[in-house]
């Protein structure tokens, strides 16, 4: 019996060239994002991984105004821990800790959270265009170049005659006439930040309590639920992602800012008293009025603020169990 | 043909011969050159340079130098010694270092040593002009054994007072005028002063904490009253920085009593502009500032009351007074000076500016604006300088000077010794653990580069 021989299935004249194209098709597949995605890799890379690379590897050494250009601080040899002694041992170290958890967490509190949310709230529930004019001008300090915003403020709290505050109510009895920043600088602190902060809240906190559907407040108000429990189980679950985003954000975001501080107090008055930990970090590595410049030891301070920054944002993403707000709803798994 | 080809030769030899005169006298020589100053009081700092530049190019010609200098001044005020520093070490780490730098003489030591500017004994030696700088100056640009910077300016810090508020604490005004006198004779001691200041909280004439202020941060002036105590700051033998724990624990006792017990010190809040304010307002009975705001508080604050006219009228000086009856009292002056860049390609020109800048009429326009003290040797005779009431008054302070230690480690030391002095102020710590932690903190950074007393 002759065997006849089926030709081969699916072999075609063209198909050498078909695989060559499904191939390169599935290799641009795969390559295409990253090269979407290289413009900020590489910005990245260059401006922040890079730099934190070197910060890390200069906290090991002692480079100073005095070594600049002669030591060698790329070299092992010459990297060592004594900056990180010379924190934890410094005496000081315990207050500046202490202000910055303060800083932090009043002005998250307060304002980048707290304020931020009852402002998104009451705005999503008045008239529309009130509620969006409302919003827009609470965007005006974030608006006002830095500097104008702090001179502005100094000008509030300035002595009688001149500052604002003290001649408004100094005639009421009210206050002492003297240099406010100087008597209460944390409640300037945390007001001058606030204001700033909560306006990054509002804008994501009313713009998720506008994107909740209607249906599910009509149906809260059906059931007779008051606004605060339509509030308090209504809309607060249904914007656990944005309030985990905006707290995490804020928080890393308080950590590391300096320039408020700077600009109005530099961390005085007195010794310390409103020093952060970003600002001594700065004081040491880039501000010294003698110019004892100490890249080395700032860079320490710089470096244990990441680290503080990592595991805060670990602990938020634990605390608001991130991973359940990502994953696929219930009802698709289905 | 032939004569032509020779005409032509000769004219290309012409040609190039102009071209080459030209060329030589087109080797322009171009300087950078930064100047700290507080306009328009301090601008004659960078300005004279500017002047002096056709004076060194006429010069050159005369001496068939083809070498031609062109300046380019930057100079505004920092504020902050830091960032002036950090400034040129920046610039220099990418070979852009400006060639004449006016800086502070403590920074000297830390630049010296690094090699970022030159030794300038060999180059001076052709300039016979720098012998008329006082003598003492130049210790406060000397490293090593060398020179590596020429004085600009100097002045005295005194003790102000404020006229009127003494007045309504019943002064007369004869006591007033004694008070520099009694001062200088050591009869009148800080704590003398703290306790008139004590009076005048008192009786209402100030508010707390205003009867005695220093500067509202970190600087210089702290370590003329560290003196005061006895303090040291340098040991001649080794060229190391010093802290003397007996001096210092009297130093840190003043200034905690100041501000716990006797109504002053409310002043380290780091605000300049409030610091001013408050004492252009007439709210501070004592306070040691520089002779040169004398001009600075003339010209921006009482300008349309008369100027420094209302100044002598309502404000007085004297030395920052002895610790003790009968004691020294003193002054400090921090001289600025101009080095050079060791980037600078041209240090004998520059050199020849700075020494074009280093004369009677350069330095006494400056002098008189800013009310700097002089240089050089001689010049309160010279007759403009003799026209400002300031610097004749003051002059007597030159006298009970004292400067600031030149040591790479300055910075360190400086910046340790004031956070114990704003603990003390505050209360955060007593003076003996103010000492205390000076000695942990500086044996801490500097190790053997400081001694301990």
């Amino acid at each position: 019996m002759k065997k006849v021989s089926k030709p081969e299935r699916g072999i075609h004249p063209l198909s050498g060239l078909f695989r060559e194209r499904n191939l390169f098709l599935r290799v641009r597949g795969i390559l295409l994002p990253y090269g979407f995605l290289a413009p900020s890799l590489i910005i990245v890379l260059l401006f922040f991984f890079i730099p934190l690379v070197m910060v890390f590897i200069l906290s090991f050494t002692n480079l100073d105004m005095t070594n600049f250009g002669i030591l060698e601080w790329w070299r092992p040899a010459n990297w060592n821990l004594n900056n990180y002694v010379k924190i934890f041992t410094n005496r000081f170290f315990p207050k500046i800790l202490g202000n910055t958890a303060m800083y932090t967490a009043l002005t998250l509190a307060f304002f980048n959270m707290g304020m931020a949310l009852v402002i998104a709230l009451i705005t999503t529930h008045i008239n529309r265009r009130a509620g969006f004019a409302f919003r827009a001008l609470w965007l005006l300090p974030r608006l006002t170049p830095v500097v104008v915003y702090i001179m502005m403020w100094k000008a509030l709290a300035g002595p009688a005659p001149m500052g604002v505050i003290n001649s408004i109510f100094g005639p009421l009895g009210i206050g002492s006439g003297e240099y406010l920043l100087n008597m209460s600088p944390w409640v300037f602190i945390i007001l001058v930040n606030g204001f700033i902060g909560a306006s990054f809240g509002i804008i994501i906190f009313s713009a998720a309590i506008e994107a909740i559907p209607k249906d599910y407040l009509i149906a809260s108000k059906v059931d007779g639920a008051t606004t605060w429990q339509t509030i308090r189980y209504v809309t607060i679950p249904m914007i656990k992602w944005p309030l985990l985003f905006v707290t995490t954000y804020q928080t890393l975001s308080l950590l590391t800012s300096f320039e408020y501080i700077m600009l109005l107090t530099d961390g005085g008055p007195g010794l310390y008293q409103t020093e952060v930990w970003a600002l001594t970090a700065y004081h040491r590595a880039l501000s010294s009025y003698f110019g004892n410049i100490q890249w080395g030891y700032g860079s320490a301070w710089a470096v244990i603020l990441v680290i503080i920054g990592i595991v805060m944002a670990i602990v938020y993403l634990r605390v608001f169990k991130f991973g359940e707000l990502v994953e696929e709803p219930k009802i698709d798994r289905l | 043909m032939k004569r032509l080809f020779l005409l032509m030769l000769i004219g290309c030899f012409v040609v190039a011969g102009g071209l080459l005169a030209l060329a030589q006298e087109e080797e322009i020589v171009e300087f950078y050159v930064r100047c700290w100053a507080r306009p328009p009081m301090e601008s004659w700092r960078g300005d004279n340079i500017v002047l002096a530049v056709a004076e060194l190019n006429a010069d050159l010609e005369a001496a068939g130098d083809p070498r031609r200098v062109e300046v380019n001044l930057v100079q505004d005020d920092p504020r902050d010694w830091g960032k002036y520093a950090t400034e040129f070490l920046l610039a220099y780490g990418v070979g852009e270092a400006p060639d004449i730098w006016l800086t502070g003489h403590e920074h000297i030591g830390v630049q010296a040593e690094a090699g970022r500017i030159i030794a300038l004994d060999e180059l001076m030696k052709e300039f016979p002009g720098f012998n008329n700088v006082i003598d003492s100056l130049w210790d406060s640009t000397s490293y090593k054994g060398e020179i590596w910077g020429v004085p600009q300016d100097a002045e005295a810090r005194p003790l102000y007072f404020n006229k009127a508020l003494l007045k309504e604490l019943g002064w007369s005004a004869n006591k007033i005028a004694a008070l520099p006198g009694k001062i200088e004779e050591g009869e009148f001691t800080l704590y003398d002063m703290l306790a008139v200041a004590k009076e005048a909280v008192d009786k209402g004439v100030v508010a707390d904490g205003n009867g005695f202020w220093t500067r509202p941060k970190n600087g210089h002036d702290f370590t003329a009253l560290y003196y005061a105590f006895g303090g040291e700051t340098i040991d001649t033998a080794t060229g190391k920085l010093v802290f003397d724990e007996a001096a210092g624990l009297k130093y840190y006792q003043f200034f905690y009593d100041a501000a716990q017990n006797y109504g002053s010190m409310s002043c380290l809040h780091g605000d300049w502009s409030l610091w001013h304010g408050t004492i252009t307002d007439g709210k501070v009975l004592f306070w040691v500032g520089g002779t040169w705001q004398w001009a600075e508080w003339a010209e921006e604050y009482f300008k349309e009351l008369g100027g420094e006219a209302y100044l002598w009228e309502n404000w007085g000086f004297g030395l920052i007074p002895a610790a003790e009856k009968g004691g020294k009292p003193n002054s400090l002056t921090h001289p600025l000076v101009y080095t050079i860049s060791s980037q600078c390609e041209h240090p004998d020109l520059a050199l020849a500016l700075i020494d074009k800048v280093t004369d009677y009429g350069p330095n006494t326009r400056h002098a008189i604006a800013s009310n700097h003290m002089g240089v050089l040797k001689d010049q309160t005779e010279y007759k403009f300088y003799k026209t400002s009431r300031m610097l004749s008054e003051a002059l007597y302070m030159l006298a009970y000077t004292t400067f600031l230690p030149n040591n790479p480690n300055w910075g360190a030391y400086a910046t340790i010794t004031y956070e114990a002095l704003a603990a003390a102020v505050g209360g955060d710590l007593t003076p003996q653990e103010a000492v205390d932690f000076v000695v942990e903190s500086l044996q801490r950074e500097l190790g053997d580069k400081v001694i301990i007393r």
